[in-house]
């Protein structure tokens, strides 16, 4: 069995879901789950960090060279693994004392496994199960409130989106599969690259448009992106939080994967239809963002606006004039990007659920509880969440002293590096425009009347967004870690 | 020995140099999260961590100049590969962290009794710590990125701590003030930064791009480089120096520091008087080589430096605050040190030695100073003008005596701090002068002059304040400050008046301090060795003497600053003190002289009624115009999009999930149609 310790942090994850559901039929109390999901997602996170820089392929049974253990897989399992400790934190306030709160719990550990198959996987087949296991888990979770309408609309509305873009996606990965004879990734990006004649084709045209509708809806981008905000509107804040932090960035792995290695085997010249993708998906993100009047909407709208900052790494590596070192930054930035917006999201999401709670507590909802006014003063009547949260959004923002600085930084400064200077512009100016919302929420939690007394702050929430927040900072003023990680993820991705 | 104390000996402070920058960052979150709670509400964190700061500080002092354990430098990757921290430790920063600590740590407790009755105490400590703490951070910068930040940081401070009191409006004005001035100066350092950061890539340098002894190693390379057929280490030069005008309130810019005055007077000595202006003069003395090697960039900080300490002196003359007389005190002295380093085109690294002993003797005094008129407000319910004042000395005689100890050493009395370091550096401006032309001595000139303006108004002060009768109700019975502000006092007064001679006339310090730059440092990887400035200067067309000059000076131009000083404390004893002249003769309204010198020579009209309100307000009207309704158009224009949108949404309900398959289905669609139009395939 030696040989499969690589995949461990998955075996306990599954391991402990299992147990999970099977104790929670015998037991009353079942915040102790809770407690013990959270033991079993830190001895993962353990394992994959001590083991960041492996490189383990299956060529044999039973895996068939289905699945690769290398850094790129495990950056993404840590920043999986590091949304599912936070979310898992909340979730011990959230729901400590719900009745079903065992099926939450490994709910969220199979979405997790989910996600990580999806970044371990080198074949379309393998990638499809791990994305079906995440989705249909998530499904789930969404219309967990179930009690509440908005969450059973927000959970139909992914569901049936979903449903419809993963048989996009099948279809699009059958027409690969018919002109290669082949699922593994590799093996089809060979036969690509031997079998010039292909690349002409339309079939592959069809194809690779089909992979980018069925990840698009993953990563939201537009036009793909509309369920998106109505889902994490309605969806239970923390549920949210694991959507945007979690599945997003599997979306981006499953992306990664395929068209980074595809596009580079196929040489095609996709840059001007995947600049239009990004740049749209920014502008409309932001622009739609600004006009919102509910902060969990809002986060939404922004976390379209972050997936088309990502999206500018297949630009630039389909660009044809970019040199390799461009390409590995823009890999490398993509990535940190990406966890640096996970951490951030996953810690706003988490904060707005916290406010939800303290208003349901004090039974002082009025209305929609992710309404912008009841973030009027919350500095003062919550000084610790509105901190917190204020320092998140900066991150998001890309202000100093945060990570979302320094991870924009190494993205925007790619795409300079790879001779993109007016995309780069384009972006920054998207940032700027991005700072307004997040300042106008800053701005009502410090400078709003209060309207109401002091609440008292749940303590999981503190203590989840406390960990986000240390791991923002922290990161901002030593990020060589993290960058060799996400430098060494890059190098793996791309082989080079 | 005492096995303890050999224990400590054996400590190598100078690996824990960065706990100097991080004790205060943890005194201010402490200080303003729980500061509230603990002793006197307020307070506590903030002494302590800076206490600490101090041991270490001096630890590494004890290192450097005792040990000869060698000058340090730490860095390491900080974002892109390129960007570095780090830190530091050679006699320049060394100087520079044992004064500010001392005096920042001194002030601490004087603000225990200063603030008392404050009620958010715990905010102000908060922010003093943050000041003091980022204050060590510029100092012990080894790269001009980092420095900037801390330079931007402290001008943070600096904003808020002159609106500490903010719901007085002129406090508030102040601070804006402040932060515009200094802005207009920061931007163009910043451009000055990057355009160093360009020529060093330029050249292939790839590690430590920005960080000094990188760039000292390269000046050979990089004063090839030509921008706009200007030399780019001019330019440079010149942009870092608009830096320094603004944080060392120099000559234009100097406008902010009289109205930073409505600060608590703690915050005055502690950032406008001690430490936060010496930034510029530490930056131009850190950075000297580049201005060595750079050529005219040193005449023109001279020039400038002369100018403002001769222009600043002339403006104490006629003020009444208390306060603003010591504020253009300290931008006069800031022109001294500004103009030695420009003398340093001749006399090389002595001039950096020369600028940091009179940096650090200021400190001291002009600290003292300020406690003082802080304690003098303190007890006489807040009375600043000097008119109202009088016969205070037999009310406050702690505060009068150590004030008087302050003034002595401001003007250069024998024997005093100031006598060492300001008359020295008056000395070596005349031996500029005799190398540059006729043009050359109007430095000197200024500064000579400066001498009997600044002994006329420093006295001027004191006089009307401490001795006479009192002149309104408030200064009949002025109560002396409490035990937490003597201390401090007395401490200061001794350092003001002693300075010179614990040092042996200063000779000590300049030893030490001449050791900088062409000593090597260690690193953690290597050595940078020292550079041969002699060598630099040529870069520059600058001609050094050589060490240990005999430049011959008659005895007439050496004494010729004590005899004006002389001069200067006669003018104010007679008009002040014995009252032979009637002053009222001079001041009126009629004297145009008076009224030039009465409205600042018209700088803050032309700054704020010609530049601010007539030229860039008009600007702003168009802008104005242009946002109302261009701009303000097209956001409701999309917000209408958007809601309208919203709206018909809102009135197909259930058709809603059918409309995003449709999107998606679209979305394909028009993918496959980009690609196949604009795609390779």
């Amino acid at each position: 069995m030696t040989g499969y310790t690589p995949l461990l942090p998955e075996g306990i994850l599954i391991g402990v879901a299992a147990l999970v559901i099977l104790v929670g039929l015998f037991i009353e109390k079942k915040k102790i789950l809770g407690y013990f999901t959270l033991i079993g997602l830190l001895a993962s996170l353990g394992l994959t960090i001590s083991s960041w820089n492996i490189t383990t392929a299956y060529t044999g049974a039973p895996f068939y060279g289905a699945i690769v253990v290398d850094p790129f897989a495990q950056i993404f399992n840590m920043m999986f693994l590091f949304v599912g400790i936070l979310v898992c934190i909340a979730a011990l306030d959230a729901y400590g004392d719900h009745k079903n709160q065992d099926e939450f719990y490994a709910l969220m550990l199979l979405a997790i496994v989910g996600m990580m198959t999806v970044a371990l996987s080198k074949d379309l087949v393998a990638l499809f199960i791990g994305f079906e296991l995440a989705s249909i888990s998530t499904y789930a979770m969404a219309g967990f409130d179930k009690h509440d309408p908005k969450s059973i609309e927000a959970a139909m509305k992914y569901f049936l989106i979903g449903g419809l873009s993963s048989s996009l996606m099948v279809f699009g990965m059958s027409y690969l599969y018919g002109l290669t004879g082949s699922t593994n990734i590799d093996t089809i990006a060979a036969v690509f690259a031997e079998n010039t004649a292909l690349i002409g084709t339309p079939a592959i045209l069809l194809a690779m448009v089909m992979l980018i509708a069925g990840f698009g809806f993953k990563m939201a981008f537009v036009p793909f992106h509309m369920w998106a905000p109505d889902t994490y509107e309605g969806a239970p804040s923390i549920v949210s939080s694991l959507l945007a932090a979690g599945s997003k960035k599997m979306g981006f792995a499953a992306a990664f994967r395929v068209f980074i290695i595809g596009l580079i085997a196929m040489k095609l010249d996709w840059y001007i239809a995947f600049v239009i993708l990004a740049v749209v998906t920014m502008t409309v993100g932001n622009v739609l963002a600004v006009v919102q009047k509910s902060v969990k909407r809002m986060l939404a709208y922004s976390s379209v606006a972050h997936a088309g900052y990502i999206a500018i790494v297949f630009a630039i590596v389909a660009y044809p004039y970019a040199s390799a070192d461009a390409t590995g930054l823009a890999v490398a930035g993509g990535i940190l990007h990406a966890f640096s917006h996970a951490i951030g999201k996953a810690g706003a999401f988490i904060a707005v659920g916290a406010v939800t709670y303290m208003l349901m507590s004090k039974n002082a909802v009025d209305g929609d509880p992710n309404h912008i006014d009841n973030y009027d003063g919350l500095g003062r009547r919550a000084p610790l969440t509105a901190l917190l949260m204020t320092i998140m959004l900066l991150s998001l923002a890309g202000i100093p002293p945060t990570f979302g600085f320094t991870s924009k930084w190494y993205l925007f400064l790619s795409a300079i590096k790879g001779g993109l200077l007016w995309l780069a512009v384009i972006c920054v100016l998207n940032s700027a425009l991005s700072v307004y919302y997040y300042a106008k929420v800053i701005m009502r939690m410090y400078w709003g009347e209060p309207k109401g007394d002091a609440f008292i702050e749940p303590p999981m929430y503190l203590f989840a967004m406390t960990i986000a927040v240390i791991a923002l900072i922290a990161l901002f003023f030593v990020p060589d870690g993290v960058y060799y990680w996400a430098d060494a993820a890059a190098h793996a991705l791309l082989g080079v | 020995m005492d096995p303890t104390l050999t224990a400590i000996t054996t400590i190598d402070f100078r690996m824990y140099a960065h706990w100097i920058v991080l004790l205060p960052m943890i005194g201010f979150l402490l200080e303003l999260l729980i500061g509230q709670y603990t002793w006197r509400k307020g307070g506590m964190f903030a002494n302590l961590s800076i206490f600490g700061s101090m041991v270490i500080s001096y630890g590494c002092l004890y290192n450097v100049y005792v040990q000869h354990l060698g000058f340090w430098e730490y860095s390491w990757d900080w974002f892109y590969p390129g960007i570095v921290a780090g830190f530091t430790v050679d006699p320049l920063s060394l100087a520079m962290l044992c004064m500010v600590s001392f005096i920042s740590f001194l002030i601490h407790i004087y603000a225990i009794g200063y603030m008392g009755h404050d009620c958010a105490k715990h905010v102000y400590f908060a922010e003093t710590a943050l000041f003091t703490g980022s204050m060590f951070g510029l100092v012990l910068a080894n790269n001009l990125l980092q420095l900037f930040i801390f330079w931007e940081m402290v001008g943070l401070c600096s904003y808020l701590l002159i609106g500490f009191w903010w719901h007085k409006p002129e406090a508030a004005a102040a601070g804006k003030k402040a932060w515009m001035s200094c802005a207009v100066g920061d931007c163009l350092f910043l451009l000055g930064i990057a355009i160093m950061y360009t020529i060093m890539a330029k050249h292939g340098v790839t590690t430590e791009v920005i960080s000094f002894n990188q760039i000292f190693q390269h000046l050979e390379v990089l004063s090839s480089s030509v921008v706009f057929g200007i030399p780019a280490l001019t330019i440079i030069c010149i942009l870092f120096m608009c830096g320094v005008l603004g944080k060392s309130a120099g000559f234009p810019l100097h406008v902010w520091i009289p109205d930073a005055m409505e600060g608590p007077t703690t915050v005055s000595a502690l950032i406008h008087a001690a430490t936060m202006v010496t930034a510029g003069v530490y930056l131009i003395a850190r950075a000297f080589p580049i201005f060595l090697a750079a050529p005219h960039a040193l005449a023109v900080v001279g020039f400038f430096g002369a100018f403002t300490a001769l222009y600043a002196s002339t403006l104490g003359l006629v003020v009444n605050d208390l306060k603003r007389i010591f504020a253009y005190s300290t931008i006069s002295q800031l022109g001294y040190m500004i103009t030695i380093l420009g003398c340093g085109a001749v006399i090389g690294v002595a001039a950096v030695a020369l600028a940091l002993f009179h940096l650090v003797a200021h400190a001291f005094f002009k600290a003292l100073l300020f406690l003082t008129s802080g304690s003098v407000l303190h007890g006489t319910s807040n009375t600043r003008d000097i008119k109202e004042m009088g016969g205070l000395l037999k009310g406050m005689p702690w505060t009068g005596w150590t004030m008087l100890a302050g003034a002595l050493a401001l003007i250069a009395f024998p024997f005093t701090a100031g006598y060492y370091s300001k008359d020295r550096i008056i000395e070596e401006a005349y031996v500029y002068a005799t190398g540059h032309g006729s043009l050359g001595y109007l430095p000197w000139l200024f500064l000579v002059l400066g001498v009997i303006l600044t002994a006329t108004y420093t006295f001027r002060a004191w006089y009307l304040a401490m001795t006479g009768e009192p002149r309104s109700y408030l200064a009949v019975h002025p109560h002396e400050c409490d035990w937490w502000m003597r201390t401090p006092l007395v401490i200061l007064a001794i350092f003001a008046l002693g300075l010179g001679l614990f040092t042996k006339g200063g000779t000590l310090f300049w030893h030490f301090l001449e050791e900088t730059f062409v000593t090597a440092t260690n690193t953690v990887s290597g050595i940078y060795p020292g550079i041969d400035l002699h060598e630099i200067a040529t870069l520059g067309g600058n001609h050094l003497l050589e060490h240990g000059h005999a430049a011959e000076i008659s005895p007439a131009v050496i004494y010729l600053p004590f005899f004006l000083m002389v001069a200067g404390l006669a003018i104010a004893t007679g008009a002040y003190y014995r009252n032979r002249v009637d002053m009222s003769k001079y001041i009126k309204k009629e004297n145009p002289l008076y009224q030039l010198l009465w409205n600042k020579y018209y700088m803050d009209y032309l700054f704020k009624d010609i530049l601010a309100e007539k030229i860039i307000m008009t600007v702003f009207t168009f802008w104005d115009v242009l946002d109302r309704y261009v701009i303000d158009g097209v956001v409701n224009l999309m917000s209408w999009i958007t809601i309208s949108t919203g709206q018909v949404s809102r009135k197909i309900q259930t058709g809603v999930v059918q409309n995003y398959a449709t999107a998606v289905i679209f979305g394909v669609s028009l993918l496959v149609i980009l690609v196949k139009l604009l795609g390779g395939v």
